[in-house]
């Protein structure tokens, strides 16, 4: 089966520093692949690239054999690319139900004229996304934050909204950035469950960048380490453990 | 604490709908009571209401310091002025040229924004573009009248000759009842949501497939609208439009609306409007001590209840508070 996304040679570039490398990625559908490495290694700077926030010095990123490098990150999106932030990408001030259906945006299927005049077919439009969005948060457990403002929400409400927002429209591929940070163990295994659910029922393609390597053992199908901007090693995470390049960059000796 | 039940939150948007249809019904009666005066003082809080519901698209929905809401009102009056007073239009006919140059003024406004002015600089340059426009308004007296203006006179809405207040009350009523109904449907919408998102978060905002510059455009676009149309009914109450109805101070009263009422919030917008427009009034036997109470408004707000009277409301009746989808 072709890989759904492609990076050939991707180089990234800030005044003087080289983030990334000539990278080389693919990611499948119905797989998670977790990319890990020390701060500073390129992980995040690769998401960045891939959904357009940051410009390519050099390669090409495709989805679905189409370059998508270059493109503006909503018209990435557009094509099926979901993202979560390290910092928190919600809207503080919108309620849990209003953050998901933002995630809905595209998929609603409403016109400017429609929407003013409040037309049968817009309101209808509108009503099956709210009824979507309710059933999303109804999934993952979280239904009694639909009305509530995020800013008031725990940091873990806010990533499972986050996540929730991403998968809303069931994009071809996800990334994660860091989801489990300030979650308690058990939502944490209710977290790395969503996401093989996610892969394995839905046959989305999943990266995930996280630093809990426990999670990262039980969630991915296949790691890839990241260094100084560079892919080091790539493999099934049984082999990994016992990578000496691996080990080299994370305990400093081989 | 974590809120309501849904059969609660449908309870209350119910209520909130009969509120936003009850208000204008009861408006209807109050020509019954009020004399010419206090009808023209009602006449010119529906103009604000539009005023403050175009300014708040930008400064509390898009999160923009954008300041050009005087000109866009300026431009709607003189647009509609010169129709009437040069060309010899009806009033009705008028009016969508009124909203549609400030759209345009809007438009314009947006430009500068999405080449990555904001802030303070989008402020600064928006002010300005105001002041050039109140330069222009003095000095193209061929059109504009200079100082002295132009004169509105014999306002005609579809037949109906907008002679007494009364007449002016029920047109207007009529016009911002549609308008802020209009508004409202936008609000609770994917339009809506993406346009305080992007106040929310603009890069967020983007990774969810939502052309922000094109929402930013929308927002400073419709605002113009708004706004100009209010113009238009601002030219035929007052009957004088002249350059001097559109300066800073005019600026700071509209701002007080918006931050009064509750930055982003539709019915702030109204609340806001209602409380200050009559308050010049009520001051007008004791000069000076207008400005003094209204500069300690302000401050008092700013200090203690930045979000408005919207948000003091809201805390009360939930209902009341602002959503941005709809279930219905």
């Amino acid at each position: 089966m072709a890989a759904l996304l492609q990076l050939a040679g991707v180089n990234v570039q800030f005044a003087g520093l080289q983030a990334l490398s000539n990278v080389d990625l693919s990611a499948r559908g119905g797989e998670i692949k977790a990319l890990i490495g020390p701060n500073g290694a390129g992980k995040t700077t690769l998401f960045n690239a891939i959904s357009g926030y940051v410009p390519i010095a050099a390669g090409s990123i495709s989805l679905n054999g189409s370059a998508i490098h270059g493109l503006a990150p909503h018209a990435i999106a557009a094509r099926g690319v979901r993202r979560t932030f390290q910092n928190g990408g919600l809207f503080p001030e919108l309620t849990g139900l209003e953050n998901v259906l933002a995630g809905l945006h595209a998929r609603i299927d409403a016109s400017f004229a429609g929407i003013l005049f409040g037309t049968r077919a817009s309101r209808a439009a509108e009503r099956d996304a709210v009824a979507r969005a309710r059933r999303l948060l109804d999934g993952l457990g979280v239904s009694h934050l639909a009305d509530v403002q995020v800013n008031t929400m725990s940091g873990g409400q806010q990533r499972t909204i986050e996540i929730v927002r991403a998968v809303a429209a069931e994009p071809p591929l996800l990334l994660l950035d860091e989801p489990a940070v300030g979650l308690a163990p058990p939502v944490r295994a209710q977290l790395v469950e969503l996401i093989r659910r996610l892969a394995g029922e839905t046959g989305i393609a999943v990266l995930l960048i996280e630093h809990a390597i426990d999670l990262v053992m039980a969630a991915a199908d296949v790691i890839a380490v990241f260094n100084g901007g560079a892919k080091i090693a790539e493999g099934p995470p049984a082999a990994i453990r016992t990578d000496p390049a691996v080990l080299e960059a994370y305990l400093g000796h081989a | 604490m974590n809120g309501q039940t849904p059969q609660h939150a449908l309870a209350h948007r119910a209520l909130g709908t009969r509120v936003f249809y009850a208000a204008p019904l009861l408006a209807l009666v109050i020509p019954l009571f009020a004399n010419p005066y206090t009808q023209f003082i009602v006449n010119l809080t529906l103009v604000y209401v539009l005023v403050t519901v175009g300014f708040n698209l930008v400064l509390g929905n898009l999160g923009q310091l954008a300041f050009a809401n005087t000109a866009l009102f300026g431009i709607g009056a003189y647009t509609a002025a010169i129709l009437m007073a040069h060309a010899g239009w009806p009033f009705w006919a008028a009016i969508p040229p009124a909203g549609a140059a400030g759209a345009a003024a809007g438009f314009l406004a947006s430009v500068t924004a999405l080449r990555g002015i904001r802030n303070y600089y989008l402020a600064i340059v928006t002010l300005a573009f105001g002041e050039l426009l109140r330069w222009s308004y003095i000095h193209g007296e061929a059109l504009s009248g200079g100082t002295d203006g132009l004169t509105v006179r014999h306002a005609d809405f579809f037949g109906i000759a907008l002679e007494s207040e009364t007449a002016r009350f029920y047109v207007f009523l009529l016009i911002v009842t549609v308008i802020v109904k209009a508004v409202s449907n936008l609000m609770r919408s994917k339009i809506g949501r993406a346009i305080v998102a992007i106040r929310d978060n603009e890069l967020a905002t983007a990774s969810l497939a939502i052309p922000t510059g094109r929402y930013i455009v929308l927002a400073f676009t419709l605002s113009g609208f708004v706004v100009g149309i209010a113009g238009s009914l601002f030219a035929v109450l007052i009957g004088q439009v002249i350059p001097e109805s559109f300066g800073l101070i005019e600026l700071i009263l509209h701002f007080a609306m918006v931050l009064v009422g509750g930055l982003g919030s539709l019915f702030g917008s109204v609340l806001g409007a209602l409380a200050l427009t009559a308050l010049p009034e009520f001051f007008r036997p004791f000069p000076g001590l207008y400005e003094m109470f209204f500069g300690g408004l302000l401050i008092v707000f700013l200090l203690i209840q930045p979000r408005g009277l919207s948000a003091l409301c809201a805390k009360r009746w939930p209902a009341l508070r602002d959503r941005y989808y709809r279930e219905r």
